[in-house]
């Protein structure tokens, strides 16, 4: 504990003695901004193009970027969600709502100032979350052996593929599809070519960076591209202070939203939509005045806000603690952070005992870099929304394309990029998410050898994959979720339900 | 959560002009995926399995993706049966709304200079800021030459783009290249 406290200490001193750090940070944080302005340029697709730029930094300081582009890219989209009815990023999709509608009563600096205020609260809550539970976390997996990996692996992919998006078959064909696609390659026990069609260069297999560059930015490019349709931007007239007396006012909003972002970061893969989302639902049923919500209420503002920020520090628990990334920017982040030789899981906090409160220090800058720019330049950064799309997307192509080669320096990656986009375009199109694609390609490897290695270590017994305390846990709400979507066995679930129930409720009826 | 037999708002959903998914995109949309999932199965069970070097049957390269693939055809044949009870197969059945004209022609416009780009412009020997001029300047020019041609501003929109271009291909260079030491195709 205290000496958690110490590293803690020492991870703030080295950052604010360090001019560079708060430059680098600062920067970080707003390229962050700029690009969650524009909608459809994601966080994931922000920090795969920088990983690329910062390849060549020493590692702390390239992380240290990435760690604020990703903070201000989530809060710079709640800016095009207020001003153009229009997401930046997914995550900013439940402050459409309420921050529209606030901007078209000729409130929208009321609505960027309460933006503002939840998401520094919402990450401040989580930094502290993230210091208190990471550690703690780590230990715990440390007792985790191949069978326990292989169940979060797979527990990770059917959680994403039920909660993200709107149908959880799609969802879990993607995640077998990412799973599928991270077989792809040389194997990493024997070295054996899978699926390469004798093609040298499959052997390499699809790296994570150019899939996700393709997923989300080239598929986010021809989106764009082919509709025709500019967006008008609503003017801002009235002050953009963050409204600090409101989060005062609505303090209970700001620690539920909190505390559900934090929760839902814990969860892998479900994105920070998610924790923004169920913050949002949670305000509504609570609130004295739901009325109001989706017509301009400071309540849902704030929830939505504080709850998509407070699961980034949530997301990045599970990512440092098991190596199990909780959403596809900390996915990028978690790839990002193995380019530059630390390797999360329960293995950091032996390897590299300070890492972790270094990330607490860095996302505790971020937070303050965006209440800076929160301050000081939300108008000048208002000009971005004002670029239009067919100037704006044949750049971010551009980079899209220098991003996928650079860290490996090889063209089939640019080609890969360009397969994984127009693929990616399609299926979006027939409502196929990619969040659980992007998992599954993360945890494609660790699935392969955690499964074959827990046989080998059984001599071909599945029993403790069933048996071991955590596994029973993993693999019972696994293979529940999935089997509900057999009809047979959801009508029987169904019926032990209502059996069970429907006594229960007599009962408490005649005693009442 | 919806289960697949709690669904029904989707055939209303898909009722409606222009909507993307119906059951039946998803019915073919799962027929593709049982054949996919079938491959991956076949392919994975044809795979070597390293008898010679003494590997056990649980051990073998392609145990997962045997399952991935048999995981696929389950999940693709629920979502067959769930189309097919919405009436996928039905004489009425709502087709999905493609694209409208104007879009695939964008659409097709802007996939064809993309891949021209990513393909054959970029890596065979042309400088990147070359490059990245050439397709940054054609594409703003082809996608605003409506818009240019109606308010009379051609030639002023292609020389803008032209700038645009010049001013990408070299500012992207420069950054990645030069600040970043990034090695560029």
């Amino acid at each position: 504990m205290l000496d958690g406290l110490v590293s803690l200490g020492h991870a703030y001193l080295a950052l604010l003695l360090s001019p560079t750090s708060l430059v680098l940070g600062l920067a970080g944080a707003l390229t962050g901004i700029l690009v969650g302005c524009m909608p459809g340029l994601s966080a994931t697709l922000c920090i795969a193009l920088l990983t690329t730029l910062t390849v060549k930094l020493p590692a702390n300081e390239a992380i240290l970027i990435l760690v604020c582009s990703y903070v201000g890219t989530l809060y710079g989209g709640s800016r095009s969600a207020i001003l153009l009815n229009i997401p930046g990023t997914a995550a900013n999709a439940a402050s459409c709502a309420d921050g529209h509608a606030l901007a078209l009563r000729g409130e929208a600096g009321r609505a960027i100032g309460i933006a503002t205020s939840g998401a520094f609260c919402g990450t401040f809550f989580g930094v502290v979350c993230l210091a208190a539970f990471t550690p703690t976390l780590a230990k715990v997996a440390l007792s985790f052996g191949a069978q326990e990996f292989f169940w979060l692996a797979l527990f990770g992919v059917t959680l994403s593929g039920t909660l993200v998006g709107n149908d959880p078959l799609k969802g879990w064909l993607m995640g077998a599809l990412g799973l599928f696609v991270a077989q792809i390659g040389e194997e990493g026990i024997y070295a054996y070519d899978r699926f390469t069609f004798g093609l040298p260069a499959f052997s390499g297999g699809i790296a994570l960076i150019p899939a996700l560059i393709g997923a989300f930015g080239f598929a986010e490019v021809l989106t764009r591209l082919a509709d025709p349709v500019e967006r008008k931007l609503l003017e801002m007239r009235d002050s953009i202070r963050p409204r600090f007396g409101e989060v005062a006012r609505y303090w209970r909003t700001v620690l539920r939203s909190g505390a559900i972002g934090v929760l839902t970061g814990l969860m892998p893969g479900v994105g920070e939509d998610s924790g923004a989302w169920m913050s949002y639902a949670a305000a509504k049923a609570t609130t004295k005045e739901p009325d109001l919500f989706g017509k301009g209420s400071i309540d849902g503002l704030m929830a939505a806000e504080t709850g998509d920020m407070s699961s980034i520090p949530g997301h990045m628990i599970p990512m440092l603690a098991l190596g199990v990334p909780g959403s596809a920017p900390s996915a990028v982040l978690m790839a990002a952070i193995i380019i530059h030789g630390i390797q999360p899981g329960p293995m950091l906090m032996v390897e590299h005992p300070h890492f972790a409160y270094d990330m607490v220090a860095m996302t505790t800058l971020a937070t303050v870099c965006i209440l800076i720019f929160g301050l000081y330049l939300v108008r000048p950064l208002l000009y971005v929304l004002r670029i239009k799309h067919s100037v704006l997307m044949p750049i971010i192509f551009l980079m899209s394309v220098v991003g996928s080669y650079a860290t490996a320096w090889r063209l089939f990656d640019v080609y890969a990029m360009l397969a994984v986009g127009v693929g990616a375009f399609f299926l979006r199109r027939k409502g196929y998410q990619m969040a659980p694609f992007v998992l599954g390609l993360v945890l494609g490897n660790l699935l392969d050898k955690s499964l074959r290695r827990g046989l080998v270590l059984t001599d071909g017994s599945m029993v403790p994959f069933f048996t071991r305390p955590i596994c029973i846990a993993f693999a019972s709400v696994t293979i529940f979720t999935m089997l509900l979507y057999v009809p047979v066995f959801n009508r029987a679930v169904h019926r032990v339900a209502d059996a069970v129930i429907s006594p229960l409720k007599s009962l408490v009826a005649r005693r009442g | 959560m919806q289960s697949s037999n709690e669904n029904p708002g989707l055939n209303e959903a898909a009722r409606s002009a222009g909507s993307l998914i119906t059951p039946r995109s998803d019915f073919i949309a799962a027929l593709g995926w049982i054949a996919f999932g079938i491959t991956v199965a076949i392919g994975s069970w044809n795979m070597d399995r390293l008898e010679n070097q003494d590997v056990p049957p649980y051990a073998v390269p392609g145990l997962l993706p045997f399952f991935l693939g048999l995981a696929v055809v389950f999940f693709s044949t629920l979502m067959l049966a769930r189309a097919w009870r919405q009436g996928a197969l039905a004489k009425d059945a709502i087709q999905a709304a493609g694209m409208s004209m104007a879009e695939r022609k964008r659409f097709l416009i802007v996939l064809s200079l993309c891949l021209t780009f990513g393909i054959v412009l970029v890596g065979h020997g042309l400088p990147f800021w070359l490059a990245g001029a050439i397709f940054v300047s054609a594409t703003i020019s082809v996608l605003q030459y409506p818009q240019r041609r109606a308010a009379n501003q051609v030639v002023r929109g292609i020389a803008l783009s032209i700038v645009i271009g010049l001013c990408a291909g070299f500012g992207v260079t420069l950054v990645f290249q030069e600040f970043f030491l990034v090695r560029l195709p």
